[in-house]
């Protein structure tokens, strides 16, 4: 225990002097604290509740409205809400919850986990709760295949048995077999006719069980729906939190618990987001909280900032909108939201990941991986791509059947902004790898400069 | 018509590979596409194939393969003695190895050639490579668990830059008669339009690839690139 007092108290000593220079968020205390003691996590005194979030897609969205919720119900939250989602941010996350003597000053910890290290962390941590949102295809230099992932997560489960409930999306034919020998709680959504692309790549095709196809009786995205097996019993589990309706133009759902029908608000129109903020009710109404609180609390709520930004110029709307490129099902998703957003919009794509910038192991398989079919669709008007790799996008797009009058591909990024129609359309999507936020929004901004200059002319 | 067959479709779709038959089929409708599975008897062993290909899969999708295969090993020797194109892409290649080995698992693969492959499921490789193949250039891409070890005579690439079966070797997968075998993964047609040519050529059709002049645009922008950037 020496070693970890030590840990403790260099890392705190060093989180103060970040303090004091006003920075927070550096993990590096965190980092420290694991140098020294490798077990950090294990001896750290934990907050009576300790919440994990993790899964492919989703997780930042679900960890903050469960961070916001507890934080509004008065109890003091530790969060990792700056994207370290690794040791050293677990490691500065509950650091926060303790004094020096290692005893708990804080009500909870929310933790916004990366999958593949969880069974490292979290086997240590031991929370109370761990949500999965989703389990799909990703990065594939990171995280290899969903199988690989699924099989990180459930030794996560096997390590820690019943200590942990288990929070589980029904509809995923991945992640809702996590979790054998812990308490499963399930949420699921009902047939909201949204009728999907097929996806060229599928997540999952084979039965778990019994590698019989996997079929479906509905599909809301990618392959997350009401799912069978072919051949054996494997199909959608039932579920505790059932969405039984929902509109998701007007922003409402009605989740059926036990025998009551309560309507809940959205926090946008789309469907991965329904799943976000239900996975989100299904967490907190299992910590017991009202069903009219948390109906409160969503209607106030709205996707994150840095994931969409709309500015307005002479009537067109001018959106930055997240898309992980190298995260094929987010892409995917992202492409299909696109085709199915009616307006009339052109669409810039700045998806080239800047560790690939930076490294030669840049890939451009996941472009074949990636739907981009799915951009073949009359409200796109026009598709602008920069970046080196701007011809490997052209040929991926005129293979996907996108006519070449409709792609505009260019070397240099910079010239993006002298393309973007200034009229005839309704919106402009700047669709960015999460790594340039900061970059995306200037490129939207001198989209708007450049449109002004035009109406000035 | 020229039969193709993509061998045990749904274990080997995971990275794109389905692009490298759909290039084909895109460039030439003298090319008939069929998927076999795991729940079936492989088409070649019954039907006549002109190709046969094989992409990446998941290690346990990789076993199984293994297993489904092993009763037609000595078909699967036949056809690549009698020069039937094999294109063999990503992890796929080390069915065809002596064995497998992952921490203290050793699995026998079909040991149709002399090597054998080592797993390490916790340090996943991620490299590109530029290398040489009947005076053309190839670019390819790896992100993998494993390496191959062995004495490889018949290797495919002559690589450039990066590296081939292992990170101690520059010699990358293998080619017997027109078994072409390669660690590269994704859409590695699309990516080498001149191989896809040669191959087509194998398969006796002259025809242009789809897009050709943008695929080979994209080609020698990427290969010089890449040429300029991997210093290993």
């Amino acid at each position: 225990m020496l070693r970890f007092f030590v840990a403790l108290w260099a890392a705190k000593l060093v989180m103060f002097i970040n303090k004091l220079r006003g920075n927070l968020r550096d993990d590096w205390p965190g980092l420290l604290a694991f140098k020294i003691c490798p077990r950090f996590l294990a001896y750290i005194k934990k907050p009576k509740l300790v919440i994990t979030v993790t899964g492919t897609n989703g997780k930042t969205t679900t960890s903050n409205l469960i961070n916001d919720f507890l934080c509004e119900q008065g109890l003091s939250v530790s969060h990792n809400d700056w994207g370290a989602n690794l040791y050293a941010g677990f490691a500065l996350n509950l650091m926060r919850t303790v004094n020096i003597f290692n005893k708990t000053k804080m009500d909870a910890s929310i933790l916004e986990a990366d999958e593949l290290t969880l069974d490292q962390t979290m086997t240590m941590i031991e929370p109370n709760y761990i949500v999965v949102t989703n389990i799909c295809k990703d990065s594939l230099r990171r995280n290899g295949h969903p199988e690989n992932i699924f099989n990180h997560v459930n030794k996560t489960f096997e390590n820690l048995g019943n200590k942990t409930v288990a929070i589980l999306n029904g509809n995923d034919p991945i992640s809702s077999n996590l979790a054998k020998g812990s308490k499963r709680v399930y949420y699921s959504i009902n047939d909201l006719k949204l009728n999907p692309n097929e996806n060229i790549v599928r997540d999952i095709s084979i039965c778990p069980i019994c590698e019989g196809e996997i079929k479906y009786n509905y599909r809301h995205y990618r392959h997350i729906g009401d799912f069978f097996c072919d051949t054996c019993s494997y199909k959608t589990p039932e579920s505790k939190y059932f969405v039984n309706s929902a509109d998701l133009n007007g922003r409402t759902m009605v989740v059926h618990e036990g025998d009551e029908y309560t309507e809940y608000p959205l926090i946008s129109d789309n469907i991965f987001n329904a799943f976000n903020v239900l996975s989100c009710i299904a967490i907190l109404r299992e910590l017991k909280y009202e069903k009219n609180e948390i109906a409160d609390f969503l209607a106030r709520q709205k996707v994150t900032e840095f994931r969409e930004t709309i500015v307005e110029f002479n009537g067109i709307k001018y959106y930055t909108f997240g898309a992980k490129s190298q995260n094929v099902s987010a892409a995917s998703t992202v492409f299909e939201y696109m085709a199915k957003e009616p307006s009339k919009k052109d669409v810039v794509l700045l998806l080239d990941e800047l560790y690939d910038r930076n490294h030669p192991p840049e890939t451009v398989t996941w472009l074949y991986e990636t739907d981009y079919e799915f951009l073949n669709s009359p409200n796109i008007n026009k598709i602008i791509v920069g970046g080196r790799m701007f011809l490997n996008h052209k040929l991926r797009m005129l293979l996907a059947g996108i006519d070449s009058d409709k792609m505009i591909c260019l070397e240099d990024e910079d010239e993006i902004v002298n393309y973007v129609s200034t009229e005839g359309i309704e919106k402009v999507y700047v669709l960015f790898e999460i790594d340039y936020v900061t970059k995306a929004r200037k490129m939207r901004d001198k989209i708007v400069e450049k449109a002004k200059e035009k109406v000035s002319r | 018509m020229k039969t193709v067959e993509f061998l045990l479709a749904p274990y080997c779709e995971i990275y794109g590979e389905f692009y490298n038959i759909e290039y084909l089929k895109k460039s030439s409708d003298k090319i008939n596409i069929i998927k076999s599975t795991h729940k079936e008897e492989p088409y070649f062993v019954s039907h006549h194939v002109d190709m046969i290909y094989m992409g990446c899969m998941t290690e346990e999708k990789q076993e199984k393969a293994i297993e489904h295969l092993r009763p037609y090993k000595d078909k699967i020797k036949e056809l690549i003695d009698k020069g039937t194109i094999f294109l063999v892409t990503g992890n796929a290649i080390e069915i065809f190895g002596k064995y497998i080995i992952d921490g203290k698992r050793k699995i026998p693969a079909l040991g149709i050639f002399d090597f054998y492959s080592e797993r390490r499921m916790n340090d996943r490789h991620n490299s590109l490579f530029v290398g040489d193949f009947n005076g053309m250039k190839i670019i390819g891409h790896k992100s993998q668990y494993s390496m191959s070890y062995g004495n490889i005579d018949n290797y495919f690439i002559n690589i450039d830059r990066g590296y081939g079966i292992n990170l101690d070797s520059k010699k990358e997968g293998i080619n017997v008669k027109h078994f072409f075998g390669t660690y590269s993964l994704g859409p590695f047609l699309v990516l080498n339009p001149y191989f896809t040519k040669y191959l087509l050529k194998l398969l006796g059709i002259t025809d242009s690839l789809k897009f050709e002049k943008e695929a080979v645009e994209a080609y020698e922008y990427r290969l010089a690139d890449l040429l300029d950037r991997i210093k290993y």
